[in-house]
């Protein structure tokens, strides 16, 4: 599913109509094979440990989740209209992070970020530079060289 | 946003023609429901293997877009035609806020012990974003319904206490859908909890209530943010 066909309207009119930004370059970096590569998650579900304030309507602030127990976090997204069941039930289908360390442990990849970080989906992105240019910091200070994006 | 700033990154995405036109650096096209990324909960191996297609995208260097799908349907996508919903009350569609009261109230009661199994059955719990125990939900549901707008401590605006609210009485019951057995899709999930629980009813009537609310932020979480447009009433 998430096939067009198989999203329930009027969500999937919706999810067409939506504005996409175009940009006008297109960069692309390159980096060392993927065995030697920390790798960071980027999810737009607007995760947030439990007892911290859910993101408010509308937010375009960026949030860094230092690796701890995946358990401890909540989805504070704003939209209804995707499935939750799944994150329910495990949380590494929204946030993969127990495989990403297994796939560390053995040695597929270089290593895992100490800190991952989280946006609101829904916000326009063009709103988003700011978080864009804290995440990219953070990411060049923890000397990160690849990026999962996950969406909801 | 991120390439641009000189980190190289791989986007998952749910909606091919989204990533059609954002024209990421990589994406990897995965035909999972939206909220699913990974595809499939409680299954390792099927998590490896989207991470694998999407990180093997990182080493590739025929870009600046590169766009791949992932060829598999998560085996979760379809029914459990075994499954059945926990055990509820009988009941008598509420008429007025204190019925609404205690029928929530009763079928809370009867849920909770599925729902701790759940909690145990998956070491967690993902109700909390409200800030109030599940004891409490009904009283601040009967105050929305009798069109008041009550302050909550936990949140700054009695909006965004519906708000979150709801979010946790959806997260109870469908943890407690998913304590015993084989998991349901999530279809059925919704299924039983719009047309078959006093919670999703409960859901229904507080939209209905807050559109007529003079509080124009709970107007606003009651008409967009409680019920999916595939369920509301006809």
């Amino acid at each position: 599913m998430a096939r067009l066909e198989d999203i329930p309207q009027p969500t999937r009119d919706a999810v067409v109509a939506v504005p996409c930004p175009s940009f006008d370059t297109h960069p692309f970096v390159s980096g060392p094979p993927l065995r030697q590569r920390r790798v960071a998650i980027v999810t737009s579900a607007a995760l947030i440990r439990r007892g911290d304030s859910p993101f408010p309507f509308g937010s375009a602030e960026a949030r860094p989740i230092p690796a701890g127990p995946v358990g401890d976090l909540l989805i504070s997204h704003v939209s209804i209209n995707f499935d939750r069941s799944g994150f329910q039930r495990d949380a590494n289908v929204v946030f993969p992070l127990d495989r990403l360390r297994e796939m560390a442990a053995d040695g597929e990849i270089g290593g895992v970020a100490d800190t991952h970080h989280t946006v609101m989906g829904s916000t326009d992105p063009v709103g988003m530079q700011v978080a864009a240019d804290q995440i990219a910091g953070q990411l060049r200070q923890e000397r990160i060289d690849a990026v999962l994006l996950t969406p909801v | 946003m991120l390439e641009t700033r000189g980190v190289p990154s791989v986007a998952i995405g749910a909606v091919r023609v989204q990533m059609e036109k954002t024209q990421p650096p990589r994406g990897l096209f995965v035909p999972f429901q939206l909220g699913r990324p990974l595809g499939e909960p409680e299954d390792a191996a099927f998590q490896r293997r989207v991470l694998r297609q999407a990180l093997a995208l990182l080493e590739r260097t025929d870009g600046p877009v590169i766009l791949e799908d992932f060829p598999d349907d998560p085996p979760g996508w379809l029914d459990t035609p075994a499954w059945t919903p926990p055990a509820m009350p009988a009941r008598a569609a509420p008429d007025s806020p204190g019925a609404w009261r205690t029928a929530f109230a009763a079928e809370l009661a009867a849920l909770r012990p599925a729902w701790v199994r759940a909690g145990r059955r998956f070491g967690r719990t993902t109700v909390g974003l409200s800030g109030l125990p599940d004891d409490a939900w009904p009283d601040l549901a009967a105050h929305f319904l009798a069109g008041e707008s009550p302050t909550v401590h936990a949140h700054d605006t009695a909006a965004l206490a519906l708000r979150f609210m709801c979010d946790d009485v959806k997260a109870f019951y469908g943890e407690a859908a998913q304590a015993d057995g084989a998991a349901p899709a999530s279809r059925q999930i919704d299924a039983w909890f719009w047309r078959q629980t006093v919670a999703g009813q409960l859901l229904i009537a507080l939209r209905a209530a807050a559109a007529a609310s003079d509080n124009n932020a709970v107007r606003t979480v009651g008409g967009r943010f409680l019920v999916p447009a595939p369920w509301l009433p006809a």
